[in-house]
C-alpha cells in the first residue's frame, strides 16, 4: 500500500519532468539556417567553442560584430571538456544539423571530422602564400588529404621548464639529451629541496599520448609513415620507450602513471622536481605570485633521445572548421569570421587577453606580444619545430591503443616490445 | 458488479496511460533501437560503408573480443565486492541509528552527505585522497605506522580496486543504510518486547524478527545497489580512466559509442549489459515477490 502510494506522488512530477526536458531539447534545434539570404539582413551564424576560452573568444566576437554589418555571430558556448565537445559536434554534425556554423575543433579531432564528410574544404579561400604566413606545424593540423579543411585558430606546444637556481648552483648548462638530465639526478637530489629529477604526464588519458610522440620523434622515430601506415615497432621506438619506462621507474614521482597536467605541476609548483615538461601555459602559473619556484624557472626545448637529433614538441590547440552541411550564404559568412580570427590584429589581441599561442608567424615578433610573454623567444624555435600526433581519421582509436598499451608497459603490466606490436596490429587493423 | 469492474480497470488504464506513453518514448524505444542498431555495422566516421546490417556479428565479436571479457569481469568482481561490502557497513551504520540516542537526527543528516555530493566530484576527491604526494590516505596510513612511506595507490592492479571500491563503499553505503533504517522502523516494537518476555537474547531477536522483518527492504536496496554498481561508469572514468585494469564493461561500451563513434559494436555491447542487469532485476524480483507472496 505504501509503495503505491509512493508511485501516486512521484508518477507526474517524473512524467512532468520528462516532458521539459523534452521541449528543452526540442529547443535546441531551433535553426539559424532557416532566415533568408537576404541582402540587407544580415547573415546570423552561429560559432560554438568551449568555455576554457570563453571570455576572450566573447570579446572578439563582439568586436567582429561591432566591426561590420554584413554578418552577426552568435556564440554558442560548451563546457571545457574535450570529450564532451566532440561529442557535442558528432551529434550535431552526424545528423545533419545547421544549428552550428563554425566550430573551434582540437587539433585531433580534424581528420576524424574530415573523413566523415562534416567539414568543408577551405583549400580555395587561403592560397599557398597565405598559408606560409602561418606555423607549418599547425597548418598541418589543418589539413587532411592535402586539402585544408580547417584553419588554425591558436596553438599549443609543450616545452622543458627546469630550475634555474638548481642548475645555477651545480653550475650546468641545461643538457639537451635525455641521459644528459638523468645523468644530474645524483647531483641534484636535495639542492633546494628537489626530490624528483623529472615529471611529466603519464596517466591513461590524452596527455600520456601527447608524452609518448614526443619520445618517439626525439628518438628520430614515427607513428605513422608519410602514407599513413603504421611504423610503431621499430627498434628507434622500442628505444625511445624504455627511456620514458626509465623516467618513470627512477627519475620520476612514484604516481607519475597516474598524474595529468594538474598533478605533475603540483610536484613542480612545489619546489619538489628539477624539471617538467608541460604546455608553454605553464609558464605564468609558474610564475605566479605565490609560486614557490616564481623566477626559478628557465624554459628549453624537450631532450633528444640516442638516435633523435631535433627536438620535436606535440602540438594542441584549436582549429577553426565550417559545418559542411550550411548553405552558401551562411559558408561565406563563417570564411568572413575566421579570416578575421586569423588576421594579425585579432592573432594578437588573443594572445594578450588569452595568452594562447598565435599560429601567426610575425605575432611571436611582435613588441607588445614578447614582454608580455618573454619566454617567447625562446619558445618560437620550439613551437616551430612542432609536430602533430597522427593524423588518422581514426585518431581516437589510435590514441585509444597507445593509451592502453604505452601505459600498461610503463605501469610494468606487459613489456614494450608486446606493447608496441599491440599497438602496430591495431593501427594495421585499423587501416584495411 | 461486473461493469463496475470493467470501467475500473478502464479508467486504470487511462490514468496510466501518459506514464506508459512517457516509458515507450524514453525506455522502450531507446532499448529497441538500441538493438536494432547492434545488428548493423554503423561507425559514423565511415558513411561511406551505408552502414549495413550484419545479424548477430557484432554480438559474436563481443565473445571473441578479449577486452570485452576483461572488462565484464571486472565490473562482477567490482560490483560483488562493492554490494558485500555496502550491506555489512548500511547494515550496521542503519542498526546504530535505529537506536534512540541524543543527536540521532544530526547523524541521519550528516550519513547523507557522501551520498549527496556528485560521483564526479566525489572522484576527484578521492584521486586526490590516493595522490602519491599530497593524499590523506597515505597521510593516515603513515601515521598509523601501517606504511613507512606514501604509496601511489592508483598506479598498480591491486591498488586501483581497492581505492575504487572503498570510494564507491564510501559513496552508496548511506543510501544502503537509509534503505535498511526505513525497513527497521516499519518492525513493531512490541515484537520484541514479547520475545523479550519469551526469554529470547537480543542475537535471537535479531535473527528471529529483525532479519526476516527486513528481508524485503533489504532485498529493494540491493537489487538497486547491484544494478547501479553494474553500470558503475563516472567513478571509474574520473579516477582510473579504466587504467590498470579497472575499465568497466559501461566505460567500454561508451568508448566505442562515443569516442570511437562505433554505434553498431557499442549499441551491442550496450544491450548485453542490459541482459545483464535485466537478469539481475529479474532473480531479485523473483524472491522479493516470494517474500511478498509469503
Amino acid at each position: 500500500m505504501k509503495l503505491f502510494k509512493a508511485k501516486k506522488i512521484w508518477m507526474p512530477l517524473i512524467a512532468a519532468s520528462l516532458v521539459l526536458s523534452l521541449t528543452a531539447c526540442g529547443g535546441n534545434s531551433t535553426q539559424s539556417g532557416a532566415e533568408a539570404p537576404d541582402t540587407d539582413e544580415p547573415v546570423t551564424i552561429t560559432f560554438s567553442f568551449d568555455q576554457g576560452i570563453g571570455q576572450p573568444a566573447q570579446t572578439l566576437i563582439d568586436e567582429y560584430n561591432a566591426s561590420q554589418e554584413k554578418y552577426i555571430v552568435e556564440s554558442k558556448i560548451l563546457p571545457q571538456d574535450a570529450n564532451v565537445v566532440h561529442d557535442d559536434f558528432v551529434n550535431k554534425l552526424a545528423s545533419g544539423d545547421t544549428s552550428v556554423d563554425v566550430m573551434a575543433l582540437d587539433v585531433v579531432y580534424v581528420a576524424e571530422f574530415a573523413s566523415a564528410g562534416w567539414l568543408t574544404d577551405l583549400t580555395q579561400y587561403f592560397d599557398q602564400a597565405t598559408q606560409d604566413l602561418y606555423l607549418p606545424g599547425t597548418i598541418e593540423t589543418a589539413t587532411y588529404n592535402e586539402k585544408l579543411v580547417a584553419f588554425p585558430w591558436f596553438t599549443n606546444a609543450s616545452a622543458l621548464f627546469y630550475r634555474k637556481d638548481v642548475l645555477e648552483q651545480l653550475g650546468v648548462e641545461p643538457p639537451t639529451t635525455y641521459q644528459g638530465w638523468m645523468d644530474l639526478q645524483s647531483q641534484v637530489q636535495g639542492v633546494n629541496d628537489v626530490q624528483y629529477t623529472s615529471v611529466f604526464q603519464a596517466a591513461l588519458s590524452e596527455a600520456l599520448v601527447c608524452n609518448w610522440v614526443e619520445y618517439v620523434a626525439n628518438n628520430g622515430g614515427e607513428i605513422l609513415d608519410a602514407n599513413g601506415n603504421p611504423v610503431v615497432n621499430t627498434e628507434n621506438n622500442i628505444e625511445a620507450t624504455q627511456i620514458m619506462l626509465d623516467l618513470v621507474k627512477n627519475y620520476a614521482p612514484e604516481g607519475v602513471t597516474t598524474y595529468n597536467e594538474p598533478e605533475s605541476e603540483q610536484v613542480f609548483l612545489d619546489g619538489k622536481a628539477l624539471f617538467i615538461r608541460d604546455w608553454s601555459g605553464f609558464w605564468s602559473q609558474a610564475n605566479k605570485e605565490g609560486s614557490k619556484v616564481k623566477d626559478k624557472v628557465g624554459v628549453t626545448s624537450l631532450p633528444v633521445g640516442p638516435k633523435g637529433t631535433e627536438s620535436h614538441s606535440t602540438l594542441g590547440g584549436l582549429n577553426l572548421v565550417i559545418n559542411n552541411a550550411i548553405d552558401d550564404a551562411h559558408k561565406e559568412a563563417a570564411i568572413d569570421f575566421i579570416k578575421y580570427l586569423s588576421s594579425e590584429s585579432v592573432q594578437k589581441k588573443m594572445n594578450l587577453i588569452a595568452a594562447q599561442p598565435p599560429v601567426l608567424k610575425s605575432v611571436y615578433q611582435d613588441a607588445e606580444v614578447l614582454e608580455a610573454n618573454p619566454f617567447y623567444a625562446d619558445f618560437y624555435d620550439i613551437i616551430m619545430n612542432g609536430k602533430a600526433r597522427p593524423m588518422s581519421p581514426q585518431y581516437a582509436r589510435v590514441s585509444d591503443s597507445i593509451q592502453r598499451n604505452i601505459h600498461a608497459a610503463l605501469a610494468e603490466n606487459i613489456d614494450i616490445k608486446t606493447a608496441l606490436d599491440t599497438i602496430q596490429s591495431d593501427i594495421e587493423a585499423l587501416n584495411k | 458488479m461486473k461493469s463496475l469492474q470493467r470501467r475500473e480497470t478502464r479508467d486504470a488504464w487511462l490514468m496510466m496511460l501518459p506514464a506508459l506513453v512517457v516509458l515507450l518514448v524514453i525506455a522502450v524505444y531507446p532499448i529497441l533501437r538500441t538493438f536494432w542498431l547492434s545488428l548493423h555495422e554503423m561507425v559514423l566516421t565511415d558513411p561511406g560503408s551505408g552502414y549495413p546490417f550484419v545479424g548477430l556479428k557484432n554480438y559474436t565479436d563481443i565473445f571473441r573480443d578479449a577486452r570485452a571479457g576483461a572488462s565484464i569481469l571486472f565490473t562482477f568482481k567490482f560490483t560483488i565486492a562493492t554490494v558485500v561490502l555496502e550491506l555489512i557497513v548500511g547494515f550496521a551504520a542503519a542498526l546504530i541509528m535505529n537506536k534512540t540516542f541524543k543527536g540521532r537526527g544530526l547523524v541521519r543528516a550528516a550519513i547523507l552527505i557522501p551520498w549527496a555530493i556528485p560521483t564526479t566530484v566525489s572522484a576527484l576527491m578521492w584521486k586526490f585522497i590516493y595522490n602519491d604526494q599530497y593524499g590523506l590516505f597515505n597521510d593516515v596510513l603513515y601515521r598509523l605506522g601501517l606504511i613507512d612511506g606514501y604509496k601511489a595507490w592508483l598506479a598498480t592492479e591491486g591498488g586501483t580496486f581497492m581505492a575504487l571500491v572503498i570510494a564507491d563503499v564510501w559513496k552508496t553505503a548511506p543510501f544502503m543504510a537509509l534503505l535498511i533504517l526505513a525497513g527497521l522502523q516499519m518492525i513493531p516494537g512490541d515484537l520484541y518486547e514479547s520475545a523479550k518476555i519469551d526469554g529470547a537474547n537480543s542475537f535471537q531477536a535479531f535473527v528471529k524478527i529483525t532479519l526476516p522483518m527486513v528481508r524485503s527492504t533489504v532485498l529493494v536496496a540491493l537489487l538497486f545497489r547491484t544494478i547501479d554498481a553494474f553500470r558503475v561508469f563516472d567513478l571509474v572514468s574520473v579516477m582510473t580512466g579504466g587504467a590498470n585494469g579497472s575499465e568497466s564493461v559501461s566505460l567500454y561500451a561508451y568508448a566505442h559509442l562515443m569516442k570511437f563513434l562505433n554505434f553498431g559494436y557499442g549499441s551491442a555491447v550496450s544491450v548485453l549489459i542490459f541482459l545483464f542487469v535485466f537478469g539481475i532485476s529479474l532473480i531479485y524480483m523473483k524472491s522479493i515477490g516470494k517474500d511478498l507472496a509469503s
